[in-house]
Formats: C-alpha cells, sequence, structure tokens
C-alpha cells in the first residue's frame, strides 16, 4: 500500500504533520498549481498502514485521514516492486 | 469499504476553509457508521443551517438540509414515521442552542432514537463571526468586539438534564476518540447526543490570538480534561482550573426511548 | 358531526397517516381526534413544542412517504411559514389546516374570519404558489380534506385548508362515502434526476429509504439535488417551474359552484359568506342575481368570472377587509363591490338583500 496526498483537495492546514506518530507528513515548501503548500511526505514507507494494512486485514492507525478535514489522505494500491538483480561488489 | 466510500466524491472538495474541523468531525462520525455497518439506502442525514449543516450535501445517503435551528424537528418527523431508517444529524453551536434550544431540548426530553453529533466551533462561522451561545466569555468576535459578556450554554450538561440517553464530548483532534463515541451514540437506543469541540481558525482564531490552525488545535489539547478525572479532583476537594473543558463521556443510561424499532 | 372532526375523518379517510400538532383554538379538536385515532391505524401522532416543530415534522415525515398534516390557526400559521416556504422549495407534499381566527396577534380565538387568506398564498419568502381550499360547510370539510392530500401529492406542494372557527364548531350531518378516491405519489423513476420537472413540471417523489440517495435542501438547488446557489439560470428556472407547475393547472383543478349564470349581479364567494349567500338565494329567488362559489381559491381561476356574460356587478362578502375581492377586481373591469365584516360574526342574509335592494 502506498500513502498519498490528493493534491486537488488538499488545502494545506497541516493537520496531518501534528497527529502522525512517525512524523512522515512534514510541512511543504513548495506551493503546487492551486498555490496551495501541500505537505510532504517523509519516508511513507515507515506507515504501520502501507505495511501491515494487507497483513491485518484492516486499517490500521489511519488517524491523519480521519482527522483531513478535506479528504485528501488516503492508501493506494501499490504494485509489487519487480526484482532487480544486486550485483554486490567487495 | 472505508469512511470514504460515504462521500459523495463529486461533490468534493467541500466549501470548508482551510483547517476548518468540520470534516474531520464528518470523517470520523462516517467511520463510526462504517463500522456499524449500515446500508446507504437505510441512512438518513439531517442538519439545518450553518457550516456544520453543509454536510449532508456532501453524503451519498438520502439527506435533508433543512431550516435554521429546526433540524431536530425534521429528524424526529422522518424517524418517527419510518423507525426503520437510522438517523443522524449534524448541527452546529448556533444552530442547536440559539436559534433550535428550544427543539434541543425536547427532542433530549421525548428521547427519540437518534444521534445528534454538534460541530461546536464557538462562532457563528458562516455568517462570518458573530458570537454564539457558545462563545467563551471574553472572546473577540464581530458582534462582541470588547470580548463576550455573557455566560456561555454547556450543551452536553444541558444534553444530561434534559434527558438524553448518551451524551460525549470530544474535540476535533480527538479523533479516535470521537469515533468511538459517536459509535456508542449510533449503538445507544434513544436521544444521544456527541458535541465536537472544533477549531474555527477563519472565523474564531483569528480575532482570538490563535491564528494558525496549530495554536487552535493546541488549545483544544491542552485545555481538555477527562470528565473521570475532573471528578475525581473534586472529590479530593483538589482545584479544577476553569478554563478547562470537561470530555469523555458524561451519561450512558437506558431510559424508554420513541422512534426505536421493533 | 363537527366541522373539524369531519376534517380529521376525511384526514384518516385518505389515509393521512402522520399528525404532528400543537394545541391552538379553535383548531385543537382536529389534534384531538388524531391522537384518539392515528395509534389504532398504525399511524403516528406527535404533539410538539411548537408550531414551527410540527410543520417540521409533517416534511420530514412526509420524506418517508407517510400522508403527513397539521392543523393551526392564525398565530400557529404565523409562526410556519418559515417551514412552508421549505416544503415549497423542496416540493414536499404536506397538508396544512388552518382554523382562522380573528387577528391580528392573539386576536379573537374563539371567533372566525378570513383574514389569512393573503398570508396562505403571499407568507413565505420568495416567489412561489400553493394551492388553498375553503369549505363552507361540514360536509365540504370532510370532502376538502381529503382533496387536499390528493392534490398535494399530485403537485408536491403544500396544501391548506383554509376553514375557519365557524365553519370548525359547526355541527352538520353529513354522508361519509364508502370509498374515497386516493391519487397517490408519482415515485421517482430510477435514471431520472430527483428534481427534474418532466413534462407538468412535478418531478416524481424519491421516498427516503429506497435507494435514490437524493439530497434534499430548501437552497436553490439544480435538478441533481444539489445546492447551487449563485448561478442566476438555475434560480430562475426553479423559481418558475416551482409556481407555474401550480399556476398552469389552475382551471383543471378549479372547484366551484355556479348558480345564474346569466344574472347581472353576482356573488363570489368562498368559505362561510356563502351559506349566507344561498340563504339569501333561497328566501328570495331572482334570476338576475348569480352565485359563484369557490373551493379552490388559490390558485385563482380567474376564467370562471367570464362564465357570468350578463354581470355587471360583483359583490365579494369576505370576513375580512377585503382579501379575495382584489383578485377579483384585478381580472374584471366590471364594478367590485366589497362587502367585508369583522369581529367574528357572518353576514346576515338581511344585510346582503338589503345591499341588493338598494341597487336598482
Amino acid at each position: 500500500m502506498k500513502l498519498v496526498i490528493d493534491e486537488s483537495r488538499c488545502k494545506g492546514c497541516n493537520l496531518c504533520t501534528m497527529v502522525c506518530p512517525y512524523h512522515i507528513f512534514q510541512e511543504g515548501d513548495r506551493l503546487n498549481e492551486r498555490g496551495i503548500i501541500v505537505p510532504k511526505l517523509d519516508r511513507p514507507e515507515r506507515c504501520p498502514n502501507c505495511r501491515l494494512q494487507k497483513l491485518y486485514g484492516r486499517r490500521l492507525c489511519g488517524a491523519c485521514a480521519l482527522i483531513c478535514p478535506d479528504q485528501a489522505i488516503r492508501w493506494e494500491e501499490e504494485k509489487p516492486y519487480e526484482k532487480h538483480k544486486v550485483v554486490i561488489e567487495y | 469499504m472505508t469512511f470514504m466510500d460515504w462521500y459523495r466524491e463529486d461533490r468534493l472538495p467541500h466549501i470548508y476553509c482551510t483547517g476548518c474541523g468540520n470534516g474531520t468531525v464528518i470523517n470520523c462520525t462516517l467511520e463510526a457508521v462504517e463500522q456499524m455497518g449500515w446500508a446507504v439506502d437505510d441512512t438518513v442525514f439531517i442538519s439545518g443551517i450553518g457550516c456544520s449543516s453543509r454536510a449532508p450535501g456532501y453524503i451519498k445517503t438520502d439527506s435533508l438540509h433543512t431550516t435554521h435551528g429546526r433540524a431536530l424537528a425534521f429528524a424526529t418527523g422522518v424517524k418517527l414515521a419510518n423507525p426503520r431508517l437510522n438517523v443522524v444529524v449534524f448541527t452546529g453551536d448556533g444552530d442547536l442552542a440559539a436559534i433550535g434550544g428550544n427543539h434541543f431540548i425536547h427532542a433530549c426530553r421525548r428521547n427519540v432514537d437518534l444521534t445528534v453529533v454538534c460541530m461546536n466551533n464557538m462562532i457563528y462561522g458562516m455568517t462570518g463571526g458573530q458570537g454564539s451561545p457558545c462563545t467563551p466569555v471574553g472572546a473577540i468576535s464581530t458582534t462582541t468586539p470588547y470580548g463576550a459578556v455573557e455566560p456561555v450554554f454547556d450543551l452536553s450538561e444541558l444534553a444530561v438534564t434534559a434527558g438524553a440517553n448518551y451524551v460525549a464530548r470530544w474535540t476535533s483532534y480527538h479523533v479516535k476518540e470521537l469515533t468511538k463515541a459517536v459509535k456508542d451514540g449510533l449503538e445507544t437506543p434513544g436521544f444521544s447526543f456527541i458535541e465536537a469541540l472544533t477549531q474555527c481558525p477563519t472565523a474564531y482564531g483569528r480575532r482570538n490570538k490563535l491564528r494558525q490552525v496549530s495554536d487552535m488545535i493546541n488549545y483544544m489539547r491542552t485545555n481538555v480534561i477527562l470528565i473521570q478525572k475532573k471528578q475525581r479532583m473534586l472529590e479530593r476537594g483538589e482545584a479544577v482550573p476553569e478554563e478547562k473543558i470537561p470530555v469523555g463521556e458524561f451519561v450512558r443510561r437506558n431510559r424508554p426511548a420513541m422512534g426505536v424499532p421493533k | 358531526m363537527q366541522g373539524n372532526t369531519a376534517c380529521a375523518e376525511g384526514a384518516l379517510a385518505a389515509g393521512c397517516n402522520f399528525f404532528g400538532g400543537y394545541p391552538i383554538t379553535p383548531s385543537t379538536e382536529i389534534a384531538e381526534h388524531m391522537a384518539r385515532r392515528l395509534p389504532k391505524k398504525d399511524g403516528v401522532f406527535v404533539q410538539m413544542e411548537d408550531e414551527i416543530a410540527s410543520i417540521a415534522t409533517v416534511i420530514g415525515a412526509s420524506w418517508t412517504g407517510a400522508r403527513a398534516m397539521t392543523a393551526t390557526s392564525g398565530p400557529g400559521f404565523s409562526l410556519m411559514m418559515e417551514n412552508i416556504g421549505y416544503a415549497v422549495m423542496t416540493e414536499t407534499p404536506c397538508v396544512i389546516v388552518n382554523i382562522q381566527r380573528g387577528g391580528p396577534s392573539t386576536g379573537q380565538p374563539t371567533m372566525g374570519a378570513q383574514g389569512d387568506m393573503l398570508q396562505c398564498r403571499f407568507g413565505s419568502h420568495g416567489d412561489y404558489s400553493t394551492i388553498a381550499l375553503c369549505p363552507s360547510s361540514v360536509q365540504e370539510m370532510y370532502d376538502l380534506t381529503v382533496k387536499a392530500f390528493n392534490l398535494a401529492d399530485r403537485f408536491r406542494v403544500p396544501v391548506f385548508v383554509m376553514s375557519d372557527e365557524v365553519i370548525g364548531h359547526t355541527r352538520e350531518r353529513i354522508t361519509i362515502p364508502d370509498h374515497v378516491e386516493i391519487v397517490p405519489r408519482r415515485p421517482l423513476e430510477k435514471g431520472t434526476l430527483p428534481f427534474h420537472g418532466g413534462d407538468d413540471g412535478v418531478p416524481g417523489f424519491p421516498e427516503f429509504g429506497r435507494g435514490h440517495g437524493v439530497h434534499v435542501t430548501g437552497l436553490t438547488h439544480d435538478e441533481r439535488g444539489y445546492p447551487e446557489a449563485t448561478d442566476p439560470h438555475i434560480h430562475e428556472t426553479l423559481v418558475r417551474r416551482l409556481v407555474s407547475k401550480v399556476e398552469s393547472a389552475r382551471h383543471d383543478i378549479a372547484d366551484y359552484e355556479v348558480v345564474n349564470p346569466d344574472a347581472e349581479t353576482v356573488f363570489v364567494t368562498y368559505g362561510p359568506p356563502t351559506r349566507t349567500v344561498k340563504q339569501v338565494m333561497h328566501d328570495h329567488p331572482d334570476e338576475r342575481v348569480g352565485h359563484l362559489h369557490l373551493r379552490i381559491v388559490w390558485p385563482f381561476p380567474e376564467r370562471l368570472l367570464k362564465i357570468f356574460t350578463n354581470a355587471k356587478t360583483f359583490i365579494v362578502p369576505e370576513m375580512n377587509m377585503g382579501q379575495i375581492v382584489r383578485e377579483v377586481e384585478r381580472h374584471t373591469c366590471l364594478p367590485v363591490i366589497r362587502v367585508s365584516k369583522l369581529g367574528g360574526e357572518l353576514h346576515t342574509p338581511d344585510e346582503l338583500q338589503k345591499l341588493l335592494e338598494g341597487r336598482p
């Protein structure tokens, strides 16, 4: 699962930055095309919901999505990572 | 399904200002409704007039956006005429406590099987920030430019006294607790009242030295006290600071109720 | 049977299954009768905290498919005005019985009057049109209440039964029909927009709990029911449809009685003065005197005045200072005499007879 902020809905209130226990949401620094500073995501793969929702079969935490007054935060399905061959150099 | 599936996606984004807590309260209510496993077709959302009352327009179910203060009377009609429907009312402090005060106490007294979610932002937001019956003493609004002088209504205490079966108060910062409280309210037969203190940065915070959304959130986070803790403090004879707002479950009881499906 | 009881019985015969009310003289007997009868017919009676809440519950109940009504008198009717406008805007069928009494304000609670005839047409803010029926006997009280429910469901408007203390508290023998015709609401077809007028301007009814997912709002709304309060075109289309769906049918639904269509002097009446005029015409039969008795006053069916081709004068006796007479004046070039009477007493036959004799 992948955490995404819907830029067409976010109004830049930064409430999500106050509730995430992992501080994944950070105040943004760049205006988007609607003139809104959308928060940026700091290593979103740490989000327990991204990692464990499938495993537990229910939503975990989810405080950011609940508090987001503009319904802009959601989790999207993600394609499994493609396997690549890693050459390890000694 | 999640609470997002209850929204009319074609109506979003909604009209609320940046940082308004109403969207959060709708999320929590819909999450609770979703946890109840109710069907979209059997649920009706009803509201009066004001910021809070625009909420049903963004929800997929049948919904009634009525006149100022009268939402509870309309809801009484819907519920009594068809008890099979699950009725949830969104209202605000001005809508419920000022113009709809009479309907509020009588709906509590009748104990009609409704769940009422009151978004108390302590101000009239839609009309631009006039003082409401819940504006704290000393707060600045456009109609109280020298600070509010009238004592405030404690809506939750009022609902307890008037006879509601379930009463709880939380804030739009305490999303998990608020969701749980709404769910408890939906489960309780009879009149359930959940007061959600919400931030209004545009009309309230801006004039009251809480200009940033985070300031208002911090105000709500630091100024609440769990009602059980307050009672313990009172029992021990300790002084409870006056500005502390008690939150939590005020009452849960099983008085005879009207409009409960047989 | 008393007029108010006949009204309640008519409502029950028409399938009324929800009554929300508040006690007010002289309409209380309707609520009392409904409180006795409705629970035994699986209906709901609820006494609300005021008239504002009464009409609100009625509108709420109507959206669940119930045939809902309330009954009140002048002061309560004034309180209901805002939500009557809401019922018009949201196209909610409901029946409001107004047993009129002397006004303004608390006025004469136990005396009859017809002072709310313009209020029921223009009382709420904004442009709209509704239907008002005026019974002149206990039998008509029964029949017109049944009719009110059918008209409300057909046009999706609040319908007023504008009776008064005189008829409400009159006791007369009436015939209760074995079978009354009930015209049900046309349900919304799946796939059509909930506020799309169609041919007659009346949308199908999207009852709550049937999966229509309809948003009902008193704000200006488009055909989907979504608020669009700033678009001038949407507002104009909506309000013009709300008015025209009633006004365009005013001659189809006209309910009246004509006596002596060739007469020169014509009485135009509705409600209790009808009884006086009938008495005059009974006591002094005269082919030169005609009578137009309107049972539906709003929307005003002005073409009926043209039935009297030889008419030279219209006389409009009313128990107010002249309200419907304005409509008559508006629609004819002939002289119109208003015979207004205040104080709660009916015109006497002698008064009207003297008026006739005084004329050449």
